[in-house]
């Protein structure tokens, strides 16, 4: 394995270290970041544990959800069906249940959030 | 709170692991749902770290998914994988919705909520509540692309390369760009005094 050569690429080194679950002093040392690099090596270590990924609102889910639930069923509707008449009731049920499915995971999202996260999105 | 997801640095096309949920959705739309259910609340994060309003980071989330499932069949595993490719339309979505702004952002961040802690200590908790608004507030401090590089590496957990492919730069570039903008960071959090 080559050593890195700049200070940037020692540091992105040290920073998966620190993603992939390792102490950020393990990362920098691993990546010999050195004693200049050792503090931004730390400070990615609070970012990651600091930084979290903000809730989607439940209504937000629902309202994407049902916009895509037509394209995820694909195909030009009544040209396919005039072609294909055999397989509109097949396409039909496929098409409700990934319907169902997309609706039933955002308010199985919707019910699975903390009472604080939730709160917060009653903006 | 979600934890940034496994990270492709330094790894090959083939190893993409979204790659066989991707040829599932080119041969049935249906089987988008897996990839929708699995980048929702990243791209969202990522839109509104860097928008910094619920509804626009609304808007623009919702515009990356539905031209990403029109455009799936148009994906080509050519050394990209598909998450830089997703995030690569979220990221124009961003420019279209920050251009189209005629205002500065006015993120302050307040509504990401606190991460989850493991610790029943009141004191304790408040400690981390406070640090992670004052990473937050330092986050929103940076410049648009610095933000960008810190955001899909911290949060959405994206390698270097990746995130290179969704800002269109090189590599090389964006490892710089994360040591700046790290370096600005310990700048803004220093005590004061």
């Amino acid at each position: 394995m080559t050593q890195p050569q700049s200070a940037a690429e020692r540091l992105d080194r040290a920073v998966d270290g620190v993603l992939d679950g390792l102490s950020p002093v393990a990362a920098a040392a691993a990546a010999g970041t050195g004693p200049a690099g050792r503090p931004l090596v730390l400070l990615a270590g609070e970012l990651r544990a600091g930084l979290a990924t903000p809730p989607v609102a439940a209504r937000f889910e629902e309202r994407l959800g049902a916009r895509l639930a037509p394209a995820l069923h694909g195909r030009a509707p009544v040209a396919w069906a005039i072609r294909h008449p055999g397989r509109l009731l097949v396409t039909g049920a496929v098409g409700s249940a990934v319907g169902v499915g997309v609706t039933a995971y955002a308010v199985w999202r919707s019910t699975r959030r903390s009472g604080a996260a939730h709160r917060l999105l009653h903006r | 709170m979600t934890r940034p997801m496994e990270r492709t640095a330094g790894r090959g096309p083939a190893e993409d692991p979204d790659i066989g949920d991707v040829l599932a959705a080119q041969a049935d739309r249906a089987a988008f749902a897996t990839l929708y259910r699995r980048y929702l609340d990243r791209v969202y994060g990522y839109c509104f770290y860097l928008l910094g309003d619920h509804h626009d980071a609304e808007d623009a989330t919702e515009r990356t998914f539905v031209a990403a499932l029109g455009a799936i069949d148009r994906y080509r595993d050519e050394g990209s994988t598909f998450r830089a490719w997703l995030f690569r339309i979220a990221h124009n979505q961003l420019a279209n919705a920050l251009r189209a702004r005629s205002r500065h952002r006015t993120a302050s961040l307040d509504d990401v909520p606190e991460p989850m802690a493991t610790v029943n200590d009141p004191a304790r908790l408040a400690g981390i509540a406070d640090e992670a608004r004052r990473l937050r507030a330092a986050v929103a401090a940076l410049s648009d692309e610095r933000r960008q590089v810190i955001v899909l590496r911290f949060v959405d957990g994206l390698s270097a390369r990746e995130i290179g492919e969704v800002l269109e730069r090189s590599e090389g570039a964006v490892r710089v760009l994360q040591h700046r903008a790290l370096r600005d960071l310990a700048t803004l959090l220093e005590p004061e005094g």
